[in-house]
């Protein structure tokens, strides 16, 4: 059988991680871009006399889009060349999930900043006197959702350039910081396109709201990145925290669970706190007089569409805190991988299916605003009921952490 | 690529604990209250009804800062608050831009400002709550929709305060990183500047918006 030195493991991770990265990394901005074309295309056909201002505005759109992929393309570059001076299998995992932060963290925030500038061109076919107004909230509104592939970036970088040692506990920890990061920042990427696309349509509707537009939806994206933060707290965690002393096994099936609890909780959240942002923006331009309500209404439809999330947090920091004894039976450890799959699944459901409820919840209040108490007690009932099969994957988790 | 992480720190024993100074943090911060300062002073210099270029500067920017507060928290508690929130911005806004000077740093960079900051909103947002509803009905929001919320509720309005001062953190140390590495790459040439405009300028400019607008949204919800 054919054995590996430890260099040669840790330049293995960095050549697969450098292609991981870029692969991953081109899948969202891309995405983002064709939609921003596509819309490009629609308007251009309603309103063919400003095609040049389409155009423009298209380009610059695309040009925002594509950050996500050249964060992407950054670290991958690195990934290739990079000397490590201690090499140690935790590196290598630790490079691995660089890779994973990245190229995951990539796929969100290209999906979500295409939205701003395809929804732009259709309001500068609509209103081409607008356009330089349009072109601006579309700037913002792209250059906020690259937030959760900086953080993702941030951690990549922490992950390659930090000396970690080599305790093999930490292999586990900074695969699992990766992963972690990397899914958490999808959902709150594509969700932050929401608020930004609306908010274009709503300028081009609403002129005289645009202000108060693009402050509400600076707000709304804001707000639906907290999952992506919750994420990359736990990265920090992962990574920072000293765990030494701990058993190894079934430890290291904890610290995987950890990573892929909070980081698929967060993607169904991330989405459903964007739908509901985008729903807010949409309802300030019909009714702008409404603003005061439908801004609260939102805050509290996106609270509890990070519910899930944060079932997710607590779930991973159970995890990451609590001592399990010593075993190394195969099934100890999958329990607590088991925990973080039952969780981090159940919680993307929830997360979207609130962020609906929300979305025509926020949408209604702006249209019909003496029945907002009614229809806030609704919407707040109806995302119970859809919280709780979120619950039930928590109560999987917590009997499979305690109990099994 | 080495300066990555580096922090000069002075550390200090005091009463058995180890206290840890960031140096440079504290002179970038001292730098911007200064230029803070200044720029108040001579704001203020020779105002009169027929205002100097900078006098207009400063009325323009507090009337829009009164405006976004007042539509928030209504004209009466706007009087108390405002003062707070133009205040916040205008510290941040400098903070982030701060780092487009060669050899100055944002205080943002570093996490601790950030969490002091959002620290502070959130202790104010929950006076504010208190003083306005009195503590029965400020306790019983957190048993809102059923008392076994409560934990739920409680980590909720924590994490504001983790997700208000990561975001803050997490862009702009983001955005250096990126300045950083990509110079690095290119050996400095062509990209460094349209680097920080974006980043510096554009990017600091809105998170600095980003976190005002949070804290008094914190704010007007815990009054209502």
């Amino acid at each position: 059988m054919m054995t590996i030195d430890i260099p040669t493991w840790v330049n293995l991770a960095a050549l697969f991680g450098g292609g991981l990265a870029m692969g991953l990394g081109a899948i969202g901005a891309a995405i983002g871009e064709g939609y921003t074309a596509a819309h490009a295309d629609m308007a251009l056909s309603q309103n063919p006399e400003s095609s040049g201002d389409i155009i423009k505005t298209m380009l610059v759109g695309q040009a925002v889009a594509e950050s996500a992929a050249i964060f992407a393309l950054v670290v991958a570059i690195l990934l290739l060349f990079l000397n490590v001076p201690n090499p140690s299998l935790a590196k290598a995992a630790a490079l691995v999930g660089a890779s994973l932060s990245m190229g995951l963290g990539a796929i969100g925030s290209g999906i979500g900043s295409g939205m701003p500038g395809g929804k732009a061109c259709m309001g500068i076919a609509a209103k081409p006197e607008l356009s330089g107004r349009l072109t601006m909230n579309m700037l913002i509104g792209s250059a906020v959702c690259q937030t959760p592939a900086i953080l993702a970036m941030i951690i990549a970088l922490m992950l390659m350039f930090i000396d970690f040692g080599s305790d093999p506990l930490k292999i586990a920890a900074l695969g699992s910081a990766g992963l972690a990061m990397g899914l958490g920042a999808i959902g709150s990427g594509i969700g932050s396109g929401y608020p930004g696309g609306e908010a274009c349509v709503g300028i081009a509707r609403q002129p005289r709201m645009s202000v108060g537009l693009t402050t509400n939806m600076l707000i709304g994206s804001a707000v639906c990145q907290t999952p992506a933060i919750f994420a990359m707290v736990v990265a920090l965690i992962l990574v920072f925290m000293d765990f030494s002393g701990a058993p190894l096994y079934p430890k290291w099936a904890a610290f995987l669970g950890a990573g892929i609890s909070t980081g698929f909780a967060a993607i169904g959240s991330g989405i459903g706190g964007g739908m509901t942002a985008g729903g807010s923006c949409e309802g300030i331009a019909r009714q702008p007089e409404t603003v005061g309500t439908v801004t609260t209404t939102m805050l509290v439809g996106q609270a509890v569409s990070q519910t899930p999330a944060i079932f997710g947090l607590l779930v991973s920091f159970i995890l990451m805190f609590k001592t399990f004894p010593e075993s190394t039976a195969l099934s100890a450890s999958m329990a607590l991988v088991g925990a973080g799959v039952s969780m981090g699944f159940g919680g993307i459901g929830p997360g979207i299916g609130n962020g609906m409820v929300a979305q025509s919840a926020v949408r209604w209040v702006a249209r019909n605003v003496e029945h907002a108490g009614d229809m806030v007690r609704t919407m707040l009932v109806a995302q119970a009921v859809s919280q709780s099969t979120a619950i039930y994957a928590m109560v999987v988790s917590l009997v499979l952490i305690f109990v099994v | 690529m080495q300066e990555l992480g580096k922090i000069h720190q002075l550390i200090i024993s005091f009463m058995g604990h180890e206290m840890a100074f960031n140096l440079e943090v504290i002179a970038m911060t001292w730098i911007v209250i200064v230029l803070l300062i200044v720029f108040g002073l001579f704001t203020r210099r020779k105002k009169g009804i027929r205002p100097r270029p900078l006098q207009v500067v400063g009325e323009m920017y507090l009337s829009a800062f009164y405006q976004l507060t007042e539509d928030a928290l209504g004209s009466e508690l706007a009087k108390t608050y405002a003062p707070l929130i133009s205040a916040l911005f205008m510290f941040l806004l400098l903070s982030n831009w701060l780092g487009i000077i060669p050899h100055l740093q944002e205080p943002t960079r570093d996490l601790n400002t950030p969490l002091s900051l959002g620290l502070m909103g959130f202790v104010i947002a929950h006076y504010a709550g208190i003083k306005s509803k009195g503590w029965k009905v400020y306790l019983k929001a957190y048993l809102e929709p059923i008392f076994f919320m409560m934990p739920l509720n409680v980590i909720g309005e924590l994490s504001k305060v983790v997700s208000i001062s990561f975001r803050l953190f997490g862009n702009i140390m983001g955005g250096s990183i990126i300045i950083l590495v990509v110079s690095h790459l290119t050996y400095s040439m062509v990209f460094p500047p349209l680097l920080n405009a974006f980043f510096g300028l554009f990017v600091g400019t809105i998170q600095a918006f980003v976190f005002t607008m949070l804290t008094l949204v914190y704010i007007s919800v815990q009054i209502k």
